[in-house]
């Protein structure tokens, strides 16, 4: 209809050049400043591959990487773990259930700026309330943030904490769709309760738990907001993320082409990473 | 046996919120504390005080960074309801030529990581000459593909007949949306209110890029360069700031603490 | 004056053609029916009548007025939805009057024509109730109060009983019957039941494959269907058929098949292609004589066969009944019935049967009609 055309493309056009001014125009641009030097001040020079082959033997951003699947390797069993055995527990009969349930998910709607202001202050090495709990049963203060074997830890511990809420809503939906049938049919064979979680229970949340290991990694990618606050990337560089070193060459050293280059690479390995997660849990499944 | 198993349950459960709690209300207490009590774990201020917030009101324009989050956190909210939703409508309801290829861009857009677009982004709010106004900050956000995703999913389910009856009545059709299906869309409407005003609110790492005039910073962002540039100077002081991003959502929180569960976490799982 | 006119419209979902040179004439006043089964057309038929889809090509006139390109709003039609369409955030009352106000009809006149509906359907207590708190008959009631109060022109009703139980859908469609006998407005009904088609229609246009079967009263599709299709969707419980050939035979013509032969009227043409004969379950006499072995009789009017089923269903009861290869089925009174497994032997009166060539058109009957 001549009309409904009109009609629509008076509702949908809008979000139309929205898409193509602020998704399409930066993803194809950022392919471009890859092969560009600018300041933002100065005409952009074209650079060839010099961004790239910086970046391959650029030291600090390997690093930055290395640091994130230190944080990774910490973060996303952990969260695993926590969010599971927690909604194992808030999926019992229980008093109070949403109670339980929403201060879990409180530190989720907490900006993420304001928690690392906090949590600087709980990991403070002499006044920090953790060194003072860990005090008075006899553990000597750990410098959690200026160590650089605790520094990348410490803040792993952290977002896993804020985000473990959010996890366990999902584990919950989850634990809604196994059949009240199989749970049944499961005991009456006689299954322990170990057995019942892990021939029953484990399996049926496979779908969840895809999705808390892509969110998750996806989420430690994004890792910037915790080490600008709490370290600054240090001690030792050990806690320098991908996307804190990506806006500093943007904004303190102005140089787009290569922050751009890093944003790039950025998401490459963001898509190798999941990818292949999908595929090892998919080869884990088929066992 | 059971008893015990059950005491057990509840203790486990109650150590597991303190958890998540306290380090809230410890923060709470802390900014009424006078420097020398900050490190006490106890949760009762000895010496009340209020200059903790009397410094930090001086030292940084908060109350203008609140107004400018609440404008600019209100006014994408506002958007992301009314143009997404006319968005979706059309992409669900109507047959106009492109609306594959819109379908296919929207999801699209959602594979592809913030990082990559960030600069591009940056770059191009430079040269629209955007840098320090609120344009910088609002017109990237207008949009939102997930929420767009999300009310499409949900008009999809509206029945025809509906818009048959109203079309017969003689509505057009930004009026049968926003008259028959936005009545119809409350609880998907309110899920998408809350995490987009959620994500706006918290939103940091955007401004920091493309605002550098103190008074047109949010709150995170003036809480960042604050407590980062020393301008607090005692742990009290950053920590009073933080409480004036806090306090709001907490309260809303409160009152509609099932709605913002299942809306980020819905936003999650589709986005 | 016709009331409405569809001129060669045809309509095209991409590739498919829906509907092909559509051609039809609603007088003013009419109820008629389309009825088919699913994918035959008739709802979109309806929904280009009523605006709600284009039209590819053609034209669609009411009361000679062009429609074709104009929208739903401005054709003076209402209609009624399968599954009613009601607003579920508004109440009956505002429901009703919804169409109205946004066309700025004076607020006393919306108040009469509410009023006026509400009492004709029975509604008045149900004005300030939302649809959700209302019965399945009663929301079907407000559906139709929604297109009364608009005193349109031409009404269309797409298939409104098929969500009510059967009780409560045969007494709906007695309401509706009565009801357009007294306001009198051109009405098209969709359904895909044709006993709501036999029982409701002034006309019935019988649709398959977006094409017309037959148009015409109920009596006339029951009496003389022009194609086997037509013959075997109007008619519950639906025609026998029988496939086979006609030879003649000392100047008569017989319909021969395997385990039967059956003298046809005087007239019946001759013809060398494959027949189908048809005859209506109740227009079988049945002859309850067991342990009779006869393979037709020298008249040649009966069909022998074995019971094979029993359907009792009070009054009447269905004899199913294997005749060599072919499966018949005979309504009878229940008072006398054989039992599964018996012979019986049953009556074809031949003025009773129809003769479908190999296209599937009536044959030799074309002089009778009417």
């Amino acid at each position: 209809m001549r009309a409904e055309q009109k009609t629509a493309s008076l509702m949908a056009g809008p979000y139309a050049a929205f898409l193509l001014v602020f998704a399409v125009y930066p993803i194809a641009f950022a392919l471009v400043l890859v092969f560009l030097q600018w300041d933002l001040v100065t005409a952009p020079t074209f650079a060839g591959a010099d961004n790239i082959r910086l970046l391959v033997h650029d030291g600090r951003f390997w690093r930055a990487v290395v640091n994130t699947f230190v944080f990774l390797s910490i973060h996303v069993p952990l969260q695993i773990v926590t969010a599971l055995a927690l909604a194992l527990t808030l999926n019992r009969q229980l008093v109070g259930r949403s109670f339980w349930r929403a201060a879990f998910f409180l530190p989720v709607v907490i900006s993420g700026a304001v928690v690392a202001i906090l949590w600087s202050q709980l990991y403070a090495t002499d006044v920090g309330l953790i060194n003072r709990l860990l005090l008075k049963i006899g553990v000597s203060p750990v410098p959690w943030l200026t160590d650089p074997r605790t520094a990348m830890p410490a803040i792993a511990v952290m977002v896993t904490w804020k985000n473990v809420g959010f996890y366990v809503i999902i584990y919950l939906a989850g634990l809604q769709y196994i059949p009240r049938s199989c749970q049944e049919a499961i005991e009456i064979e006689g299954a322990s309760a170990w057995q019942r979680f892990r021939y029953l229970t484990l399996p049926s949340l496979l779908p969840q738990t895809i999705l808390v290991v892509t969110l998750s990694t996806i989420n430690g990618f994004q890792l910037f907001i915790e080490p600008y606050v709490m370290t600054g990337g240090g001690p030792l560089r050990r806690t320098y993320s991908v996307v804190l070193y990506l806006y500093n060459n943007a904004f303190a050293y102005q140089k787009m082409g290569y922050a751009a280059t890093i944003g790039v690479a950025l998401a490459l390995i963001i898509g190798i990473v999941v990818l292949a997660q999908r595929r090892l849990i998919g080869k884990a499944e088929a066992l | 046996m059971k008893q015990l198993r059950r005491i057990v349950l509840y203790a486990g459960l109650s150590i597991a919120a303190i958890t998540f709690i306290y380090p809230f209300l410890w923060m709470a207490s802390s900014t009424f504390k006078p420097p020398v009590e900050v490190g006490s774990l106890a949760l009762i201020p000895h010496d009340f005080t209020l200059d903790n917030y009397r410094t930090m009101w001086a030292r940084a324009p908060f109350g203008r960074a609140l107004v400018n989050s609440t404008f600019v956190a209100t006014t994408i909210t506002l958007a992301v309801l009314v143009f997404g939703s006319m968005t979706a409508y059309a992409m669900a309801r109507l047959n106009f030529r492109g609306r594959p290829a819109l379908n296919a861009a929207t999801i699209a857009v959602l594979m592809v990581p913030g990082q990559l677009t960030l600069i591009p982004l940056y770059t191009l709010i430079v040269q629209l000459g955007w840098v320090d106004t609120y344009a910088a900050l609002i017109v990237p956000y207008l949009f939102n593909a997930t929420a767009i995703l999300m009310l499409r999913q949900f008009f999809l389910q509206i029945p025809q007949s509906l818009i048959d009856s109203a079309r017969m009545d003689g509505m057009s059709e930004p009026r049968i949306l926003f008259t028959i299906f936005w009545p119809l869309s409350k609880p998907v409407l309110s899920i998408v209110a809350i995490f987009t005003f959620m994500g706006a609110w918290n939103e940091v790492l955007w401004p920091l890029l493309v605002v550098r005039e103190q008074n047109l910073m949010t709150l995170p962002q003036l809480l960042t360069v604050f407590a980062l540039g020393g301008g607090a100077g005692s742990v009290g002081v950053s920590l009073a700031s933080a409480m004036v991003l806090v306090v709001p959502v907490v309260v809303a929180y409160a009152f509609l603490q099932r709605n913002f569960i299942e809306s980020m976490a819905g936003s999650g799982i589709k986005g | 004056m016709p009331s409405v006119t569809f001129e060669h419209v045809t309509k095209r979902f991409g590739d498919a053609t829906v509907i092909e040179d559509f051609d039809l004439q609603v007088a003013d006043g009419e109820l008629l029916v389309l009825v088919g089964g699913s994918g035959s057309g008739k709802s979109t038929i309806l929904r280009m009548l009523a605006g709600l889809e284009t039209v590819t090509s053609g034209r669609i006139r009411i009361d000679d007025r062009d429609v074709t390109d104009l929208a739903p709003r401005d054709r003076d039609v209402a209609m009624v939805f399968q599954d009613y369409g009601l607003y579920p955030h508004m109440t009956v009352r505002d429901n009703l009057s919804l169409g109205l106000r946004l066309r700025k009809i004076p607020r006393h006149e919306i108040e009469r024509r509410v009023t006026w509906a509400a009492s004709m359907l029975g509604l008045e207590p149900l004005l300030d109730r939302k649809p959700k708190a209302l019965s399945g008959g009663q929301r079907q009631r407000v559906a139709m109060g929604r297109a009364m109060v608009r005193e349109p022109k031409v009404f269309l009703f797409d298939e409104p009983l098929s969500n009510l139980d059967a009780g409560l859908r045969a007494q709906m469609r007695i309401e509706i019957g009565s009801l357009q006998d007294r306001l009198k407005t051109t009405t098209v009904y969709v359904t895909h039941d044709q006993v709501e088609a036999m029982t409701l229609g002034d006309r019935i246009v019988v649709l398959a494959d977006g094409r017309i079967q037959q148009i015409g009263r109920p009596i006339e599709l029951y009496r003389t269907p022009v194609n086997r299709f037509v013959a075997g969707f109007i008619g519950t419980p639906a025609m026998n058929f029988i496939e086979g050939t006609l030879v003649a035979d000392g100047g008569r013509m017989f319909f021969s098949a395997e385990a039967a032969r059956l003298k046809m009227r005087a007239g019946t043409a001759e013809s060398s292609e494959p027949i189908t004969l048809g005859i209506r379950p109740e227009d079988l006499r049945m002859d309850f004589i067991p342990q009779q072995p006869t393979h037709g009789s020298a008249d040649f009017d009966t069909l022998t066969g074995r019971v094979v089923l029993v359907e009792r269903l009070g009054g009447t009861s269905h004899v199913h009944f294997q005749v060599g290869p072919h499966r018949l089925m005979a309504s009878v009174a229940s008072d006398s019935l054989p039992e599964v497994g018996h012979d019986i032997t049953a009556h074809v009166p031949a003025a009773r049967v129809h003769l479908f060539g190999g296209d599937g058109r009536a044959i030799g009957r074309t002089a009778e009609i009417v």
